[in-house]
């Protein structure tokens, strides 16, 4: 037979908590008389009081456990300090904060790229500007103090020497 | 007289004490640790009984009676009073023993090796003698072969045996604890002793029927 199928003992079903009953002694008045009653005529209730009898002293050699002695309070104490210390820091808003200060991280590590690399364009620009400056085309781009301004100074500038060599 | 007097001072006593667990807890719900430390004290044997009765392993027993204090500190401010702080507390360690042998998957103890002619013959001394064995070393034996019959029983039975028997649960306590009816913890525990009974029964078989003289003849 399987340990684990429902198991049936000798005794009668409407018997078997009045027996378990009968056998701590606490089975007293109306019931303990029909229950003395049943097991003058029930071999099958007998019987299995008997064994139930049986298995009591079998079971009496068993010692409970041990008490854990006092210093188990303050030991029970001290992992509950434990245990909550760690569990301060972890509120249930440490993902959130967690996730807040990686956007921050981001978005600082953004900043400081668009940041660097406006300088850069800035400083390009101004490089760029000297350049052309430095390179301009005078006759392209004429002096303005050189420009005649009446007739008189066209025939003076034609009369200079070098002019037009 | 006397007996009246002893009749009413009894259930006096029992409230008082009542009253001063109730306050213990509310004291310890407030965040007193003093109060809980003696919520503790006075209930860590029991606690320590009621695990190692489900769990048989002595090396864990320990560790999950922390963890049980530890949850039950942490809940206590949602423990409205309404059933026994003792009952509360217990369902608790139940609760955690089931979720310990869930996640650590457990196996019971199995032992190999059947019992002896020799040992089947103390048991036998045992079962049929008034008082349990006298000497420390006899009793740590049959203590060991009553360990070894009791690991052949389900699960569930050996549990209400241990925890009424060895432990001293009563039937209303194992009733509140495992959510059973009475009647119910009454008629299993009748059933777990008859099973127990029969792989004693079983374990008798075994041996051959034969005078001891001839057992010690063949076993030379």
């Amino acid at each position: 037979m399987s340990m684990n199928e429902e198991y049936r003992t000798t005794a009668c079903s409407q018997y078997e908590a009045a027996l378990e009953d009968h056998l701590h002694g606490d089975l007293g008045g109306h019931e303990a008389t029909e229950l003395a009653e049943h097991l003058k005529t029930c071999s099958g209730c007998r019987a299995a009081l008997d064994e139930a009898v049986l298995s009591a002293r079998l079971l009496r050699v068993a010692e409970p456990a041990a008490d854990p002695g006092p210093g188990f309070g303050h030991m029970v104490m001290a992992r509950i300090r434990a245990e909550l210390h760690l569990h301060e820091g972890k509120s249930i808003w440490q993902p959130f904060v967690s996730l807040a200060w990686r956007f921050a991280a981001t978005a600082a590590i953004a900043l400081v790229i668009l940041v660097s690399f406006d300088v850069g364009r800035h400083s390009q620009l101004q490089q760029d500007k000297s350049l052309l400056a430095t390179n301009r085309l005078p006759e392209l781009v004429p002096d303005q103090s050189s420009v005649p301004t009446s007739s008189d100074d066209v025939l003076l500038l034609m009369a200079e020497p070098n002019h037009g060599k | 007289m006397a007996a009246s007097a002893s009749a009413i001072s009894l259930p006096v006593s029992r409230r008082e004490k009542g009253e001063e667990e109730r306050q213990l807890v509310r004291l310890a719900q407030s965040g007193e640790e003093a109060a809980f430390e003696e919520l503790i004290r006075r209930h860590q044997q029991r606690v320590f009984g009621l695990v190692s009765g489900i769990l048989r392993r002595r090396e864990d027993v320990e560790d999950v009676v922390q963890q049980v204090f530890l949850k039950v500190f942490v809940s206590l401010k949602r423990f409205d009073q309404r059933a026994a702080f003792s009952t509360w507390l217990y369902k608790i360690s139940v609760n955690e023993c089931w979720d310990y042998l869930r996640k650590k998957k457990v196996r019971p103890l199995v032992y190999e090796a059947d019992l002896s002619e020799e040992q089947v013959s103390r048991l036998d001394g045992v079962v049929s003698a008034d008082r349990p064995p006298q000497s420390p070393m006899d009793r740590a034996e049959a203590r060991d072969l009553l360990e070894r019959m009791m690991e052949k029983l389900p699960q569930q039975d050996r549990e209400l045996l241990i925890l009424k028997e060895v432990e001293g649960f009563s039937v209303q306590e194992l009733a509140e604890i495992l959510e059973l009816n009475v009647n119910t913890v009454k008629v299993r525990l009748f059933r777990a002793r008859a099973r127990l009974m029969e792989v004693y029964r079983r374990r008798l078989k075994a041996s051959p029927d034969q005078p001891p003289e001839a057992r010690k003849r063949k076993d030379s």
